[in-house]
């Protein structure tokens, strides 16, 4: 692995920290969310109608709760996860509402778009994980969504997935699915097997569906991803450094909630801010202000010791182009330069985390095997520098027949999946640009598709308890 | 005593294992047993190498598989030459091409790269080497009558030699006598054209379709 690229000196960590400390103790947070408030309350905080003023020694002692790293469990065990130290972690993107086609349309995304996202996850050799949410599928009844989705994401794939955090009951419900799945609560508290991604709304508020979601994984033993969205110039200061301290007290915050209701839970520290386009007013996600906060995030988290979490392929265009491949690129490998562990957002993103595409699906795995492949960094060992072989192939001739080359090109010398790397007359027999190919291999991945086993009493149990839920939510 | 079934299943296996030596002993042990030389070559050296460019073909092994599995075969022809040649025995071939690296160019990969296919493909392939003179192309068109004489360039400043080749073949009387192929980075159709030269080949995979079409 590479070493970690640091944006901030130690002072300027430091200096954040004595900021959103500041801001804990002399502004405070609201949360709309009785529970969480009697929580606070007990633990001694001030609490004054809906605002919680923190002490600094109080979140200081809570942000020490929180384990360094933790394995999320899968279905299939050799697709188990670990998260912090030196691991990073690939996923679809999340919580989108449209699809944007290959000729530029746009559609409202459905059921069949998030299996199969679930299903081209599952199969990339780049994505470790399925993610979650991926799609909002509309032609479901809002009431069910959250558990068509876990569904899917347990039958089309065997890596790890994430549930919804949309509410505390619809929490409730795909815990218990993951229970069903894993053999009962006590084993998901064992092993933790869900992971949800919870967002304060800033500024410096929790909602009641965000707070509710947090407390019933974090009772359940089930990792959290705390996350806040700061557009600099809108929801927060325009100046970086006054965003990154609101950001930052933010997260804290959430994982002080989280440490309070069950001491130990494992808590990712998640940063998805970026900037305001002063022309529009709108979230600006593909540029390097967004990368910087990525890699102040990675960085605050090694200080508190705790994983982190931050966007991936992220773009503000419409279509695949190339706007969409160099905004991408900066911020997937800006993620994986800097030592983020869980990189929601890999694949799929079109205008700042409005839409998925396909084809930008497939572009972006690439973007991540690049990313992958670079982050490995370079072999040092003595047989890699090859003398012998140097010795022996001498001055003139070349390394193409050698025993060595054959052992090292599959080791070091990636190979391109959509790339195009083909001399210019065998290119030009079908003249397939990008986003031509990536539309090609997307349907041909899920033309090949086979879903991995599931146990069929597994299945069932999980098929009635869905019966039963939907019954209940929909009458 | 071996059989020449068995011989020549030994001799696919090892230069599809990319073994030289193993491939050389083999046919060391072949020429002390009697057996036929001519079908050690082709049912089994050349099936192998064979093998190795259709899984090529694929895309289930690469480049450095081929060129290894070649020299692990020109390693076993080289040891069967001497024996082949004192019998009068002949390997069958598509027809002889002539091929290096022109006069002042000294990068010959791409060429080497080149011979090797169009040795897979069935063609008896003379290598002049790099740096070659022109007037050594013409000798080699001389001595050899090939089909087909090839010339690579890397550079713009080498490239234009290339036209020598074809007016140095016209002066010797012996243009028409043989088609000549033109590659290299530089090297486009267009130039080809420009200079009369018969075939373009982008590529190695490109030289290979149009030697065998010319071949026919």
């Amino acid at each position: 692995m590479l070493p970690k690229l640091d944006v901030l000196s130690s002072e300027q960590v430091e200096a954040i920290h004595e900021h959103s400390m500041k801001i804990l103790e002399e502004v405070g947070l609201d949360f709309l969310y009785e529970p969480a408030l009697e929580v606070f309350k007990a633990n001694g905080q001030r609490v004054e109608g809906d605002r919680v003023y923190f002490d600094r020694e109080f979140i200081e002692e809570q942000i020490k709760k929180a384990p360094s790293q933790f394995t999320l469990h899968a279905r299939n065990p050799e697709n188990d996860l670990v998260c912090g130290g030196d691991n990073i972690i690939f996923m679809p993107g999340y919580g989108v509402s449209f699809i944007y086609e290959a000729d530029g349309t746009r559609r409202e995304s459905v059921m069949e778009d998030y299996d199969n996202f679930v299903k081209l996850a599952g199969v990339s050799g780049n994505l470790h994980m399925t993610g979650g949410n991926i799609a909002d599928p509309s032609d479901v009844p809002d009431e069910i969504r959250h558990l068509k989705m876990l569904y899917s994401s347990i039958k089309n794939s065997d890596k790890c997935f994430m549930g919804s955090a949309s509410n505390r009951e619809r929490a409730e419900d795909v815990i218990e699915m993951a229970s069903i799945l894993f053999g009962g609560r006590e084993a998901i508290k064992e092993k933790p097997a869900l992971i949800c991604l919870i967002n304060s709304i800033t500024p410096l508020k929790f909602d009641d569906y965000m707070a509710g979601s947090l407390m019933a994984y974090a009772e359940a033993g089930q990792p959290v991803v705390i996350a806040a969205l700061v557009m600099a110039g809108s929801t927060g200061p325009a100046s970086i450094a006054g965003s990154l301290s609101l950001q930052n007290a933010e997260v804290l915050a959430g994982i002080a909630l989280a440490q309070c209701v069950n001491p130990g839970t494992p808590v990712v520290y998640a940063s998805s801010s970026a900037i305001t386009d002063m022309k529009t007013g709108a979230l600006s996600i593909g540029n390097p202000e967004c990368a910087l906060f990525t890699a102040s995030c990675a960085q605050m988290g090694r200080h508190y010791g705790i994983p982190t979490r931050s966007g991936g392929g992220l773009t503000d265009s419409k279509v695949v182009d190339a706007q969409a491949g160099y905004e991408s690129m900066m911020t997937l490998l800006n993620a994986g330069v800097t030592g983020i562990n869980y990189v929601l957002h890999t694949a799929g993103i079109l205008e700042g985390y409005m839409a998925m595409s396909y084809e930008k699906f497939v572009v972006d795995d690439e973007i991540a095997g690049m990313v992958l492949r670079y982050l490995k960094g370079i072999d040092f060992s003595e047989d890699a520098f090859a003398f012998d072989v140097i010795k022996k192939v001498g001055p003139g001739e070349h390394f193409l027949a050698q025993k060595h080359t054959r052992k090292y090109y599959p080791l070091e010398l990636r190979d391109a999946e959509l790339s195009d790397r083909l001399p210019y007359n065998n290119w030009a027999k079908e003249g397939l640009d990008t986003l031509q190919r990536a539309n090609k291999q997307w349907q041909d991945v899920l033309a090949t598709y086979e879903a991995p086993e599931l146990d069929p009493a597994v299945d069932e149990a999980l098929q009635k308890f869905m019966e039963k839920r939907i019954a209940e939510l929909t009458k | 005593m071996v059989t020449q079934d068995e011989i020549n299943a030994r001799a696919k296996a090892a230069v599809m294992d990319f073994d030289d030596e193993l491939v050389e002993e083999i046919c060391e042990e072949a020429l002390e047993a009697k057996i036929d030389i001519v079908s050690l070559i082709q049912d089994g050296l050349t099936a192998g190498m064979n093998e190795v460019g259709d899984q090529f073909e694929q895309g289930t092994l690469f480049l450095p598989h081929v060129i290894a599995a070649s020299e692990a075969m020109s390693a076993g022809v080289a040891v069967l030459t001497p024996a082949l040649e004192a019998e009068g025995g002949s390997v069958k071939s598509k027809g002889t091409i002539v091929i290096g690296t022109i006069e002042g160019d000294i990068h010959s990969i791409g060429k080497d790269i080149v011979l090797t296919m169009l040795k897979i493909a069935g063609f008896k392939v003379v290598d002049l080497g790099r740096d070659v003179a022109i007037a050594t192309y013409v000798d080699a068109v001389k001595e050899h009558k090939p089909l087909i004489v090839g010339s690579s360039a890397l550079m713009t400043t080498t490239m234009v030699l290339q036209m020598q080749i074809e007016e140095q073949l016209k002066e010797a009387g012996i243009r028409d006598t043989v088609l000549t192929m033109v590659g290299g980075a530089p090297v486009t159709q267009d130039w080809a054209d420009k200079i009369g030269s018969d075939i373009y080949a982008e590529n190695a995979t490109d030289a290979v379709v149009k030697c065998n079409a010319a071949a026919e």
